[in-house]
């Protein structure tokens, strides 16, 4: 990994911990999925891009999405992170594949509009999953491999793979990330007060020399 | 094992010039007993030349200072801190500390520099992972078993446990580390010198020592008349293994009246951790038989137990009861 000018952040399950109900209702309304309700906001909800992919552009209900963002909660550590990460010069850009109404709401309920240089949806950015995250690329002029996507579902990582970021675990839940630490992330972080600090080792491993070009979780070589 | 060079420099000032000349992939080797096991576990971060400061004159001693006190040399062996008269004369719960530390056969080499810069003991470190301190991205031990070794009040990137013991007995004496480095000698407090994980020279560690410096000694204040310390350890094998949680405590008698304190755990964070409230809660209070009660219902209260250690803090807890205990008795 070289040195890290940006980061793009999917508000569901990086930013704040969202309810999967709303998710669930929109997959069983439009798709007539009766699958089992997961306990992540997450999960579900990338479920449901998987889904929206697969099957059809048909419009998502932006109603329970915007509920879902109502009853979303930030993580108690994204804002002093975020103020570090901007002082540190680090563009930040919102990549979702939430509804241009979802994000605004988003961003205004949780008074988080000002840290970021870009903000991009599934509406301007024309697409979901990896379309938002080239469009935000772009729109910083940022070159995808100084760039990381933070994502805590296999769907995210390969979104971020599709756009040629590197994809971060967000270690939210143990016993996952475990399972996703074998889909050959970049990098995972148990908390996001944790991305200043990694930003800063790749910075100064690139510095000093001490540096090793690509993570890959498992045994290392020798 | 991977290919090394060894130097063998006479002087602290030569050990520094060739530390300076390799930079990260040097590190100064005594002991051996962290170092020589990263090699043959073929770690990343394990280096490619020794620096063997055995040979250097002045880094192996225990004696008085002029105030009272005591100055170690860092080259010092774990065995001659356990054997030492003068030691277990003015600090007994330190010499009780060093006997827990490992095995009879492992203090006959571990030093007393190596024991407090040792590198953490986490089992997907040493198994080779390509995690944060392996030239990694990410933290085994946090989404891992992480029952023994890791860390039960929060983390950055690595979640392992500082590992040593001699750091948490040492912080109650208010002990102090001398460094040489290329600018001169440099002196900091314990808590300074390991403050658990942080970017130094691009890797993280748990010590603050930069990789042209050398730790030479460690002063130990004179003990102040009235001082009581216990030292407690738990760990998986009643022998011979690192602590699950440990706890140094010395309280500052007047009669029974505690007029200071210094609480200390090992083994629960990834730095000694200095439980200041705790301290704050003994100053002014009278030893007695419910103190350990009360002294517990306020320790720890910002624990971050990861999915399978928060015994940790029962232990830690434990710890404390039962030190006050001991110093009650």
């Amino acid at each position: 990994m070289q040195t890290i000018e940006g980061l793009l952040l999917e508000p569901v399950g990086c930013l704040a911990e969202f309810p999967p109900e709303p998710f669930h209702e929109i997959a069983r309304r439009l798709f007539a999925r009766r699958g089992k309700l997961s306990n992540s906001g997450s999960r579900c909800y990338w479920h449901l891009l998987k889904l929206v992919d697969e099957f059809s552009p048909q419009p998502l209900a932006e109603a329970l999405e915007i509920e879902a963002v109502n009853a979303s909660s930030v993580y108690e550590d994204i804002v002093p992170a975020l103020t570090e990460l901007k002082a540190m010069g680090v563009r930040l850009s919102i990549a979702s594949s939430l509804s241009d109404a979802a994000i605004t709401r988003f961003l205004e309920k949780h008074s988080l509009g000002e840290f970021f240089a870009g903000v991009w949806n599934r509406d301007n950015a024309g697409g979901i999953k990896a379309v938002p995250l080239v469009r935000a690329l772009r729109g910083a002029s940022l070159q995808p491999e100084n760039v990381m996507f933070l994502t805590d579902t296999v769907e995210g990582i390969k979104a971020a793979r599709g756009a040629g970021v590197h994809p971060v675990l967000m270690m939210n839940d143990p016993d996952e990330a475990r399972r996703l630490a074998m889909h050959n992330p970049a990098g995972g972080v148990v908390s996001f007060h944790e991305i200043p600090d990694f930003i800063r080792l790749i910075a100064a491993q690139s510095k000093s020399g001490y540096f090793f070009s690509v993570s890959t979780p498992g045994r290392g070589t020798s | 094992m991977k290919k090394i060079s060894i130097y063998k420099p006479s002087t602290v000032d030569e050990a520094i010039q060739i530390l300076s000349q390799h930079g990260t992939s040097a590190a100064v080797y005594a002991g051996g007993t962290d170092l020589l096991i990263r090699l043959k576990n073929r770690l990343e971060q394990a280096p490619s030349y020794l620096v063997d400061i055995k040979k250097i004159d002045h880094l192996r001693y225990i004696q008085e200072d002029g105030r009272g006190g005591v100055e170690i040399g860092a080259a010092t062996k774990l065995a001659e801190l356990a054997d030492s008269r003068l030691l277990r004369e003015k600090y007994p719960m330190l010499v009780e500390a060093i006997n827990k530390i490992s095995s009879p056969e492992l203090r006959n080499a571990s030093t007393l520099g190596g024991d407090l810069l040792q590198e953490v003991w986490c089992q997907y470190l040493r198994g080779g992972y390509s995690c944060w301190r392996n030239g990694g991205y990410i933290c085994y031990g946090a989404i891992g078993d992480n029952s023994y070794y890791h860390s039960a009040m929060g983390g950055r990137l690595c979640y392992a446990v500082y590992p040593g013991d001699a750091a948490t007995a040492l912080i109650p004496f208010d002990a102090r580390a001398k460094l040489a480095t290329p600018q001169g000698v440099k002196e900091l407090s314990i808590e300074q010198l390991v403050p658990g994980d942080l970017l130094v020279d691009g890797r993280i560690q748990s010590h603050v020592v930069r990789f042209n410096e050398i730790l030479t000694s460690v002063v130990i204040p004179p003990p102040k008349p009235g001082l009581r310390a216990s030292f407690e350890k738990l760990r998986p094998r009643g022998v011979w293994d690192f602590a699950m949680a440990s706890l140094a405590i010395s309280l500052q008698l007047r009669e029974k009246t505690i007029d200071d304190a210094r609480v200390v755990f090992g083994g629960i964070a990834g730095k000694p951790l200095r439980e200041t409230t705790v301290e704050t809660f003994l100053k002014g209070k009278t030893l007695s038989t419910e103190l350990g009660e009360q002294a517990v219902s306020v320790a720890l209260a910002n624990a971050a137990p990861l999915k399978y250690n928060a015994t940790k803090i029962d232990m830690a807890k434990g710890l404390l009861a039962s030190g006050l205990a001991r110093l009650n008795a």
